[in-house]
């Protein structure tokens, strides 16, 4: 058993801590979301450059066939920048969802890899995500075509996209239609997160699509597979973030005094700084232990069910203490921490919040 | 042992329903139902205060004598029900809660009659200014300092965190008047007539939710009458320290968590949940809303106690028990009503949270005002005292201390 990274993993986190450094502090990152853009066109250029846009994709897809510890390796270091560029939007959803389609994913894939054009994965509804016959959103036939109706919430950079990825139910089974944001009948409204990244409600009334349009009429498993790959690079951007708190956290109680103590020296402050690596030390433990089984095949779906819960159990309790510990300034907009706080939370409630996942857990 | 619910509070509530079902403008409705901090939206409120006000009804914890309405406990818990079964703002708390009635306790006879009207009416908003960058849970480190000059006092210094000093009209701060003895004891109690004194800036901060409610005050060389003073100089700790007990103690708080309780409910009638069915019927769900509302009912309970003078109202832990009890109760409600909003919390709604906007909000009420209401919750254990530092204060009324 091995739980470190490779000597290349270890490059990859390295420079993309460098680039971030430079070109994504918390000020800069403010000013981006400050200024409306959806993304920071050199921020994505160099993501691209360094392969981050290709990386999950197959190398017969034109990817370079990235293994899920890569993914880990690089959402540890987005998530303790807290990015908000479409990375998880365009690529780990939207472009791995398009890659279902093959063949026909072309030319619209080698674009999204290149950097040129962003998809979107419209999957959660109202109730998040759950099996096949709770969704909403159905796809029927209409003579030679298709019919899509329903809504889909929190779709992930869906008003950025040249196109969405859309599952819906057919009969009993669950298919995945491409379809065009402008056509007839479907009606994006974008808004941004409260933790920075885009997102839509998109609405289909009666929006007829060439039949084919349908990717995949029978799609769960594959889809299950790309929301996996997603939801193990969100654990590691809730890692990353929750290790930016602890040593945020813990320099400030050392620095800020009150009484003509350091705060930390308090037994309060001293157990709750405790509590707050202990949850960090359990979220990467179990961040890296699912990672490795994933990579070996191993992963059920509990598994990952089960990193999930953990990951927003522990998150927010270490956001919660961050913000706790910092007192009054803990409550501003100027510091870091209540974005970190607000990322965790946003982590916490997509796709398939802490209750969902524990109640798979539970239920066996 | 007694309590009474006769048939004369029946028509008590009847009253009351009556005047709060007509009353309160479309705007001030709004205002209370996009309330999300203990800081109901400034203008609506205070608004909302000059309506009461007219009717007499606008401060129940009062004696009579002052403007107070005489009402029983029972009568203001029955008040307190019906305004917040109708989502109004809840008034705000600096004046009626604070100042006020330490003034009607420490004030000169002078001071009650000049600043009590205008604390009733809502012509005047005060604010606080106590916590200064160094002087937090340690406020008696506080160095913004006031030295005599003739009649008058000359402030120099700064103070932070003070709520809506950007839309108050008067403040009350403590100010340093000397430097000998215990850090206690050179600090003095004053009443500011104004918040634009030629010297005086203020500069909005930024909250978690996006909007500026706290402030930072500066002071140079601000002059002001000696006769602003509360209590003698060098005493205003003891000042201070009375009206903390009326900051954090004799609330009734419980009606509106109540409200809250059923908002959630209501919501999650109508929200789905993954597991089919809607969330309301979910049983684990209802374990966990049954949990908090048997808590609530331990402090509804409790806050009846103490305003009706049980012994329990002088337990010296009393205060800081309440505060802890109030404080942890609103962030465990906040949180539910995160949980039920689901990712249609995650949405950053601004223009939809204002007041008048006209911006339709993207989903449902309790959704819309979820994420902002968990987000100021976090300061519910920050402020007027952090937590930890009540904990200290409870654990120092008993023997092993
Ligand atoms: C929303 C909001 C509104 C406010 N409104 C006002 C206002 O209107 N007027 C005003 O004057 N002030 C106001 N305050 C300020 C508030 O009173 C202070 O934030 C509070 O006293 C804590 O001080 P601090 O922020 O400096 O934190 P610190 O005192 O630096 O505390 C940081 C952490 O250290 C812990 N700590 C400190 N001392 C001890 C100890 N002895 N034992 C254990 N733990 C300890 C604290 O519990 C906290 O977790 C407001 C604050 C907030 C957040």
């Amino acid at each position: 058993m091995d739980f470190s990274f490779t000597p290349e993993q270890d490059m990859l986190r390295d420079s993309l801590g460098k680039l971030l450094a430079q070109t994504y502090s918390f000020d800069q990152r403010q000013a981006l979301l400050k200024s409306g853009a959806a993304r920071s066109e050199p921020v994505w250029q160099a993501l691209g450059e360094m392969g981050l846009l290709a990386l999950p994709f197959a190398e017969s897809d034109g990817g370079l066939g990235g293994q899920p510890s890569d993914l880990v390796a690089c959402g540890l270091v987005m998530g303790r920048h807290l990015v908000a560029e479409p990375w998880l939007a365009s690529v780990l959803l939207g472009g791995k969802a398009l890659a279902l389609g093959g063949a026909r994913a072309q030319p619209l894939l080698a674009d999204v890899i290149a950097g040129n054009a962003q998809v979107a994965l419209a999957h959660e509804e109202r109730h998040g995500i759950g099996p096949v016959t709770a969704m909403g959103t159905t796809l029927t036939l209409n003579g030679d075509a298709v019919q899509l109706d329903g809504e889909k919430k929190l779709v992930l950079g869906g008003a950025e996209a040249n196109a969405l990825i859309v599952s819906a139910r057919a009969g009993d089974k669950l298919a995945l239609v491409r379809v065009d944001p402008s056509a007839p009948g479907v009606a994006v409204t974008g808004y941004s997160m409260i933790d920075g990244r885009r997102a839509a409600t998109v609405r289909f009334e009666h929006v007829i699509i060439p039949a084919a349009q349908v990717m995949r009429d029978d799609a769960e498993a594959a889809l299950d597979a790309v929301i996996e790959n997603a939801l193990l690079t969100l654990s590691a951007e809730a890692v990353g973030a929750m290790g930016a708190l602890l040593e945020m956290t813990g320099s400030y109680a050392a620095t800020r005094k009150q009484f003509g103590v350091p705060i930390g020296s308090f037994q309060a402050m001293a157990h709750r700084l405790a509590d707050m690596k202990i949850a960090w030390a359990k979220a990467q433990a179990l961040l890296l232990y699912t990672t490795a089984l994933i990579e070996a095949g191993q992963a059920s779906p509990r598994d990952v069910a089960l990193l999930k819960a953990q990951m927003g159990r522990l998150g927010r309790a270490v956001g919660e203490s961050a913000v706790q510990v910092h007192g009054g300034i803990g409550m501003t907009d100027e510091l870091a921490v209540g974005h970190y706080l607000k990322r965790l939370l946003a982590i916490e409630a997509m796709l398939g919040s802490t209750d969902y996942h524990l109640r798979r857990v539970g239920a066996r | 042992m007694d309590i009474s619910f006769g048939p004369e509070l029946e028509s008590f509530r009847a009253e009351v329903a009556a005047f709060l079902d007509c009353a309160p403008t479309p705007d001030i409705r709004e205002a209370g139902r996009k309330t999300t901090s203990v800081f109901a939206p400034f203008e609506s409120v205070m608004a909302w205060q000059k309506i009461l006000h007219a009717k007499g009804w606008v401060a129940p914890g009062w004696p009579a004598q002052y403007g107070g309405t005489g009402w029983s406990v029972e009568q203001r818990y029955i008040f307190a029900e019906e305004y917040f079964k109708r989502d109004l703002p809840p008034l705000l708390p600096n004046g009626l809660q604070m100042v006020g009635p330490l003034l009607i306790d420490l004030g000169s006879e002078e001071q009650k009659a000049k600043y009590l009207p205008g604390i009733l009416s809502g012509e005047d908003y005060w604010t606080q200014g106590y916590s200064e960058p160094n002087a937090g849970s340690d406020l008696a480190a506080l160095s913004c300092a006031a030295v005599a000059d003739g009649d008058d006092y000359i402030i120099n210094g700064q103070k932070i965190w003070t709520t809506l000093a950007h839309k108050a009209n008067r403040m009350f701060m403590l100010v340093r008047t000397s430097t000998e003895g215990k850090k206690q004891q050179g600090i003095t109690f004053l009443l500011l007539d104004r918040t634009d004194y030629p010297g005086m800036e203020i500069r909005p901060i930024i909250g978690l939710d996006g909007i500026p409610e706290q402030c930072e005050v500066f002071f140079d060389n601000v002059r002001v009458p000696q006769t602003a003073r509360v209590g003698a100089e060098n005493d205003g700790w003891s000042v201070a320290k009375a009206l903390l007990r009326h900051e954090r103690g004799g609330s009734a708080g419980s009606p509106a968590m109540y409200r809250k309780l059923e908002l959630i409910r209501v919501t999650a009638q109508g929200t789905p949940s993954p597991f089919g069915g809607m969330v309301a019927d979910d049983p684990v769900f209802q374990r966990d809303i049954g949990e908090l509302e048997a808590d609530i009912a331990s402090h509804a309970a409790f806050e009846k106690l103490v305003i009706s003078g049980h012994p329990l109202s002088h337990d010296p832990a009393m205060p800081s028990m309440n505060k802890v009890m109030s404080s942890e109760l609103a962030q465990r409600v906040s949180v539910l009503m995160t949980r039920v909003a689901g990712t249609e919390a995650l949405p950053l709604q601004l223009e939809a949270l204002n007041i008048g906007s006209n911006v339709a909000a993207l989903g449902q009420e309790l959704e819309l005002v979820a994420m902002p209401y968990y987000l100021n919750s976090r300061a519910t254990t920050i402020y007027a005292g952090t937590n930890e530092v009540q904990r200290d204060l409870i654990a120092r009324t008993l023997p092993a201390a």
